[in-house]
């Protein structure tokens, strides 16, 4: 009986089989580009690295609510300010904690902050600027011999022209120990080598492509709501009557369903008012640009008697005419999410702020991050009809148990994802 | 033979009888479903195969006509480029339509027409190109006559629908279809594995078959390809567009029915068989029994009607002495003393046959014995009968030693038995030989004599018990069943020739042993 105990201890006591660590390739395609904390830079494919390696002060959640990440208290003060107490536990991947001198330079020509009841004041710069999106943006890092280090769970181990591998720093078994971002020239180039097998996720996929990986049993596809509205900016010459009955003639299914795949808008699901009459006058001119083809043709036909030319410009060309306010009708595509991006997009002077929309409501509503109230006076005087918010797709590892996208960032919540080897 | 090894073999031997032929019929009767189930299956997957291409079909003519019809109408219009657009916008299908003139700049011409194609088209020729991919979708530009002198109407038809009907066919678990163009470039697919080659652009194993099948070459029902499940494949071709499709289903899944049933009859007929061995067994066993208790009852019966004869006819001559000797005759004394010394004698005979029966040749009692002096001894133990009888014994000795393993008692005795027969069926001046030799492994005893022989009639029931024919008083009848039982217990053979005139020979068969080795052991006695 005693040996028999002996034997079981023995048996219990041996190591369990190796665990083999899950490497997760992104295919994508167009330049890499380097990895820097610096945000907006969508040129680059390793952008999508950046929550990975480096973390902001907070994060929204799903709400579009700030979350505390490098720093554990955020509160709100008068006139736009925050104030924030910074983590403690965390470090940098060579080891050191996060400093104030940290979160200063970080925040470098875009906010004053200044030390104060044990905590950082933190104000915009730019008062267009919210500052929630500061505290989410801006990456806190530090300039180590050369290196950009972030405080993020994963740190660059290698990079190449076509290829930025990135390892988590501290192992977390069950969890993606590996991420290689892979960028290929072509879409169809990064499809082709994820169907083989050398790649297992792609993010940001248009939605009549994602049926070509239905019943790939390697794969599963994955959603989350969009962040950006398809739209139809509005000249401000035009009166604010016109603009209504425009935006309510645009904003119908008809026009979705003409200038979108079924049911692919988020907004046709929660339904529109039919379709309104748009009052006699001018000719409009819809001027368009890259993916926005159909839209425009679909808003072309919309305005009836008014329709005026189809106009199908480069961005370039776009921007230069919308500078010099020579355009009646235009595709765009602005931020609904988070709730304070519509800001960037609104505000009186603000840097994306395309068609020199003011209203002294919505920027009443905005200075008080009042999100809903800023969306009602926006109602009643449009800068433009928002017609599509398509959801954001992914093709994910099919051994990824919980593969969901990010409120904010696309894959901000990689490093949570569960594996199941 | 045990009772219990006869019951098995006649257990086996009816089980296989009956689910032998049974299992085999079955067997037969599933080759053919397999086979017939392998034609149904790629019957099945041509069906498919000809539905899904007509579908295609159909639908890229339908594309087409929808094409021609909105060219004819409003091709010749003067804002005929805007009300293509926003025919566009009614039919996504057709991608975006645009009218082409000679003055059209070039990034509105489609891409996959040739400039000779394109002048066609303006000369008012349909025109359309191969497949190509547009994005992640197959897509084909199609250029059709506007009803204006110059102008033709072109559209680049997107084929996601043909993507959509591929991917969209299932057959079983793991069935799937493909679409090839005319060069054998993969299209579509429904296997995610084989989805990689419609944008790569890699010729996949279907491939050269494909691209022959479109010129006209027939194609395999059941493809063997490297690396991939044996499949059976069903197929056909879009003659307007030369591309083909297949359908495919793995060889064991589409199998899988008749797989399962040959497993089942298969697993029935061995049950069957283990349990009709199991009831044989049983019942065999109890057949036996019961005949070896008639065959037990029948010997008693035989014994008793033997010995009640004997017995009766010694109890004649006795009472017949008995009857002399009241006489008080003292002439008749040496009479009286001459029959009763023989009477004793006789019974003393029929005792020690009785005896002989009594004992058995066990294995463990054996001993090598050598047949030459065993034959000798034998002559010696009959010799004084024989000169009795005034019949000559002889000995034929083999050349050299002859060794057996059994009970020299029992062998003798029966060696003794044939002599004595012998002797008795021989006429006084007759001779009986004893001739030992060897032949192969087996060490024989012949005892010849010349008398009258047997008659054929009793050949065939002469070593049954009480089958004698000199029930004359001296012979119960058993010395020759007792000569079989003793040489079968030493795994030996006894048999009989025999002459009508001429005499007759008896012959044991017993197998030889080198002295260095053991025989085998024999088997115990019945």
């Amino acid at each position: 009986m005693r040996r028999l105990v002996l034997i079981s201890v023995l048996f219990a006591c041996g190591s369990p089989p190796a665990r083999q660590p899950f490497l997760l390739r992104v295919a994508m395609w167009g330049p890499l580009g380097k990895l820097t904390p610096e945000s907006g830079d969508t040129d680059s494919l390793a952008v999508i690295a950046q929550p990975w390696v480096f973390e902001p002060l907070a994060r929204f959640d799903a709400a579009g609510e700030l979350v505390p990440v490098l720093a554990w208290r955020i509160a709100a003060l008068q006139g736009g300010r925050f104030q924030v107490e910074l983590r403690k536990d965390r470090t940098f991947s060579d080891g050191a904690g996060v400093t104030t001198d940290d979160v200063v330079n970080s925040f470098e020509g875009k906010a004053r902050i200044s030390a104060a009841n044990g905590g950082l004041t933190i104000e915009s710069v730019d008062r267009a600027m919210p500052i929630e999106a500061l505290l989410t943006d801006v990456h806190i890092h530090r300039d180590h011999g050369g290196q950009v280090l972030g405080t993020g769970p994963f740190a660059v181990s290698a990079a190449s022209a076509s290829e930025l591998r990135l390892v988590r720093r501290r192992t977390d078994p069950g969890k993606v120990d590996e991420v290689r971002i892979l960028a290929y020239a072509t879409p169809r180039e990064a499809f082709a080598h994820t169907l083989k097998g050398d790649a297992n996720l792609i993010p940001d996929l248009e939605p009549r492509w994602v049926e070509f990986f239905g019943g790939v049993p390697s794969l599963k596809i994955v959603r989350s709501p969009g962040h950006f509205t398809d739209s139809v900016l509005f000249n401000l010459r035009l009166s604010r009557s016109e603009r209504l009955d425009l935006a309510a003639r645009l904003e119908s299914n008809d026009i979705r369903d003409a200038a979108y795949g079924p049911g692919e808008c988020a907004e046709t699901k929660s339904g529109t008012s039919p379709a309104a009459r748009i009052p006699p006058g001018a000719a409009l001119e819809v001027m368009t640009w890259g993916p926005f083809e159909r839209l425009g043709s679909a808003a072309r036909r919309s305005l009836g008697p008014r329709a005026g030319a189809l106009t199908n410009l480069t961005p370039l060309e776009v921007l230069a005419r919308l500078r010099a306010g020579q355009f009646d009708l235009v595709t765009v595509r602005p931020p609904v999410w988070p709730p304070s991006a519509i800001s960037l997009a609104w505000h009186s002077g603000a840097r994306d702020n395309l068609n020199g929309y003011s209203n002294p409501a919505v920027d009443r509503a905005l200075d008080a991050r009042d999100w809903a109230a800023a969306r009602a006076a926006m109602r009643a005087d449009p800068p433009a009809a928002f017609i599509c918010t398509r959801d954001r797709l992914a093709v994910v590892d099919a051994r990824i148990k919980n593969p969901t996208l990010g409120p904010g960032d696309l894959l901000e919540t990689l490093p949570d994802w569960e594996v199941s080897q | 033979m045990t009772r219990r090894r006869i019951a098995i073999a006649l257990a086996i031997l009816v089980a296989l009888c009956g689910a032998l032929p049974v299992s085999l019929l079955g067997a037969a009767g599933l080759r053919i479903i397999q086979q017939r189930g392998e034609r149904a299956s790629q019957d099945a997957l041509q069906a498919i195969a000809a539905q899904a291409a007509a579908r295609i079909e159909a639908y890229v003519a339908q594309q087409r006509e929808m094409l021609r019809t909105l060219a004819m109408a409003v091709g010749s219009e003067p804002d005929a480029t805007r009300r293509l657009a926003d025919a566009s916008l009614d039919a996504p299908s057709l991608g975006k339509m645009r009218l082409i003139s000679p003055a059209s700049p070039e990034a509105e011409l489609p891409r996959s027409l040739s400039p000779e194609q394109m002048a066609r088209a303006r000369a008012g020729v349909e025109v359309a190109s191969p497949p190509y991919l547009v994005d992640l979708s197959p897509a084909m530009d199609v250029c059709v006559p506007s009803g204006a002198p110059g102008r033709t109407v072109c559209a680049t038809l997107d084929l996601m629908e043909l993507q959509r009907q591929v991917q969209r066919i299932r057959v079983g678990e793991s069935g799937y279809a493909l679409a090839f163009d005319r060069s054998g470039r993969l299209l579509a697919t429904g296997s995610g594995s084989l989805r990689a080659a419609v944008l790569s652009g890699e010729p996949v194993g279907e491939s050269p078959i494909a691209a022959a099948l479109s010129a006209g070459a027939p194609a395999p029902q059941r493809l063997r390809l490297s690396g991939r499940r044996d499949m059976f494949a069903g197929w056909a071709v879009l003659h307007d567009l030369g591309w083909s499709i297949a359908v495919e289903q793995p060889a064991d899944e589409a199998l899988q029915g008749a797989r399962t049933a040959l497993t089942l009859l298969g697993l029935g007929a061995v049950a069957t068989l283990l349990l009709s061995i199991g009831v044989g067994y049983w019942l065999a066993r109890r057949m036996l029994a019961s005949l070896e208790l008639e065959e037990r009852f029948r010997m008693a019966g035989q014994i008793a009607g033997g010995i009640s004869h004997d017995l009766g006819h010694r109890l004649v001559i006795l009472q017949q002495i008995e009857q002399l000797a009241a006489m008080n005759d003292a002439d008749y004394l040496p009479r009286i003393r001459d029959s009763l010394a023989a009477e004793v004698g006789t019974l003393r005979r029929f005792v020690r046959d009785f005896a002989d029966l009594t004992r058995e040749a066990r294995p463990a009692d054996f001993t090598p014995v050598e047949i030459n002096a065993l034959a000798e001894s034998a002559r010696a133990g009959a010799s004084s009968y024989a000169e009795e009888a005034q019949v000559r014994l002889h000995v034929s000795r083999a050349p050299s030693e002859l060794w057996i393993w059994g009970d020299r008692y029992l062998l003798e005795r029966a060696t003794l038995n044939l002599i004595r027969n012998a002797i008795e069926a021989s006429q006084p001046g007759g001779a009986v030989r004893l001739r030992i030799e060897k032949r192969g492994s087996a060490a024989i005893l012949v005892v010849e004599d010349e008398g009258g022989g047997i008659p054929d009639e009793r050949i065939a029931g002469l070593f049954e018990a009480f089958a004698s024919t000199k029930r004359t008083g001296a012979h119960v009848g058993m010395g020759l069943p007792n000569v079989k039982r003793i040489v079968t217990a030493h795994r030996g053979q006894v048999s009989v020739i025999s002459r009508a005139g001429r005499g007759s020979a008896f012959t044991i068969w017993l197998p030889a042993a080198d002295q260095s080795s053991s025989p085998s052991p024999p088997t115990p006695m019945p």
